[in-house]
């Protein structure tokens, strides 16, 4: 659960959070696609190492330092279930050990960059620059309010998991089946948790007047500044240069 | 017993959540730790039964170091209920939550219904017994949580503020049933802000304020101290109040003692 730190946004002066959330919605969509894209191990670690310099510029080490280390907890899994799928469709052993390699740093390499986004970038501006593309203000919303809930999603289940520590429950015992039945005593109560704040929060936005009036107005309008288009240069040339790697070289 | 050797304990990327803290609770006592909101209360009874382990320094649980142990054995000595009831509650029936943690405990069968029927009896919610614990009152939903610890008869009972959401009523309840226990020779802890219920039925108070341990003394020693209670954002008790307002000469939180020094007082004005 600690890999959902990386999406607990806190303020900040740098250079990095004041971009527009529009340009690095442009970083964000770029370089999903790429990591999606390539299967070269190299490749997927040069984009990994790429987000560093952002990660430093942003001074959110900590968090992301948090949300990556939790991430290697999942990569054990992804690795052994791409090589037994691998080796059960007739790969030989040393591919499914690269493509195993690979899926797992394609994993890491994609939580950093949403990690790298989501720390940095306010729900309120994200969903300003939604409305600003033209996006539906619900559909904006919504969207927004989910990715801020998921790191207290992730606090919660850390405090219920303590409290059913503390009455005996041993998360990490018995075989499989035993194990997966282990964690109903913490989800039961998450889902419920969840379901009782989702009726708050709209109980709450309503008697401050949601949807009272068709048209909303905005305190803020975003405007891109010379920052905003160098990061955009910086995105897209490299997003070029690495496809005509693929174009020109070969390299997938 | 309970030990902490200068225990120091941060979450990640903040300042310490606990700053050498040094503490014994001897068996048998009942104590309370009070002071402001993110104090660190939490975080130091999270400590003894191992859910957190110190950075640095070390917490003894009847003599066993937390480190070198398992949650779940120390949970079996160390019965902790949190604040919010709602992270434990799950089960489908008032009766199946109770049985929990005797069954994680291995307690054989007849062992468990006698159990659960004494925790029914003792909170007052046989009445819901075989009703899900999600349609219970706020309250009620903290009674079961409490129940739902107490049943398997810890020897060290801690309490994450208890009373909160309690009427009057349940909180006498409560601290006669902790008081109870405690003759019995349990160790009873409870992190709590209720000053009166502490000033009423607490005989030690540890206070603490950013992570350390500012006070640890009789309750009565504690809870007179102006500037203590000030530092750890805390209401004095109505007798503190009195007592300071009529510029009596030892200030106390014991009714007969406030009212002897009223009366010698009065005494005063008509020699
Ligand atoms: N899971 C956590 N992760 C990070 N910081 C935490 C966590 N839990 C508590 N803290 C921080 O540690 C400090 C002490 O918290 P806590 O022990 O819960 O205080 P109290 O119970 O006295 O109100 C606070 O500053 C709080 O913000
Ligand atoms: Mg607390």
């Amino acid at each position: 659960m600690k890999v959902l730190a990386g999406f607990d946004y806190r303020r900040g002066k740098t250079p990095i959070h004041k971009l527009d959330p529009r340009s690095k919605l442009v970083y964000l969509v770029l370089y999903s696609a790429l990591t999606v894209y390539f299967k070269n191990p190299l490749i997927l670690l040069l984009l990994f190492v790429s987000t560093i310099p952002i990660v430093s510029v942003g001074k959110i080490w900590g968090r992301w330092g948090i949300s990556i280390k939790g991430s290697v907890f999942f990569i054990s899994f992804i690795f052994i279930f791409n090589f037994i799928a691998q080796v059960l469709s007739g790969s030989t052993m040393a591919d499914a050990v690269l493509s195993g390699i690979s899926m797992s740093i394609r994993f890491v390499a994609l939580i950093s960059i949403f990690a790298t986004f989501f720390l940095t970038t306010s729900p309120e501006e994200l969903t300003q620059s939604m409305v600003q593309l033209k996006i539906p203000y619900d559909y904006a919303l919504t969207f927004n309010m989910a990715m801020r809930f998921v790191p207290t999603l992730g606090k919660e289940a850390g405090h219920i998991m303590d409290a059913q520590k503390s009455r005996g429950l041993e998360l990490e015992k018995g075989n499989l089946m035993t194990r997966i039945r282990n964690y109903i005593p913490v989800l039961i109560p998450l889902i419920i948790s969840s379901f009782r704040r989702a009726e708050l929060v709209a109980d709450a936005m309503e008697s401050r007047a949601f949807g009272a009036s068709k048209k909303r107005t905005s305190l803020y309008v975003l405007t891109m500044g010379s920052n905003d288009y160098l990061f955009i240069a910086i995105s897209a040339l490299s997003f070029l240069l690495l496809l005509s790697l693929n174009l020109f070289a070969g390299i997938a | 017993m309970i030990r902490l050797e200068d225990v120091t304990f941060s979450y990640a990327s903040s300042k310490p959540a606990l700053s050498h803290v040094t503490l014994e609770i001897s068996d048998g006592e009942f104590v309370a730790i009070i002071g402001e909101n993110g104090a660190g209360k939490t975080t130091l009874v999270k400590h003894l039964n191992g859910l957190l382990k110190p950075e640095s320094g070390r917490v003894l649980v009847c003599g066993v170091d937390s480190r070198e142990t398992t949650v779940a054995t120390l949970a079996r000595k160390v019965g902790l209920v949190f604040q919010n009831p709602d992270h434990q509650l799950f089960a489908e029936t008032v009766e199946k939550e109770l049985a929990f943690a005797l069954v994680n405990f291995g307690m054989p069968k007849e062992k468990v219904s006698e159990k659960v029927e004494w925790a029914l009896e003792e909170f007052e919610l046989k009445q819901y017994r075989s009703r899900s614990p999600f349609l219970l009152s706020g309250g009620e939903r903290k009674r079961l949580a409490l129940a739902s610890v107490l049943c398997y008869d810890p020897e060290i009972v801690i309490l994450d503020e208890p009373t909160t959401g309690q009427d009057s009523r349940q909180k006498h309840r409560l601290a006669s049933l902790l008081k109870r226990l405690n003759e019995q020779g349990k160790t009873v802890l409870i992190v709590t802000h209720d000053i009166e219920f502490v000033s009423d039925y607490i005989p030690r108070v540890v206070v603490m304020s950013g992570g350390k341990l500012v006070a640890d003394g009789p309750t009565g020693e504690c809870l007179t101290r102006l500037e203590l209670l000030e530092r750890a954002s805390l209401i004095s008790p109505q007798l503190a109040e009195i007592s300071w307002d009529l510029g009596l000469k030892s200030p106390s939180i014991d009714l007969d003692f406030v009212v002897a020094g009223i009366n010698e007082m009065i005494r005063g004005l008509h020699g």
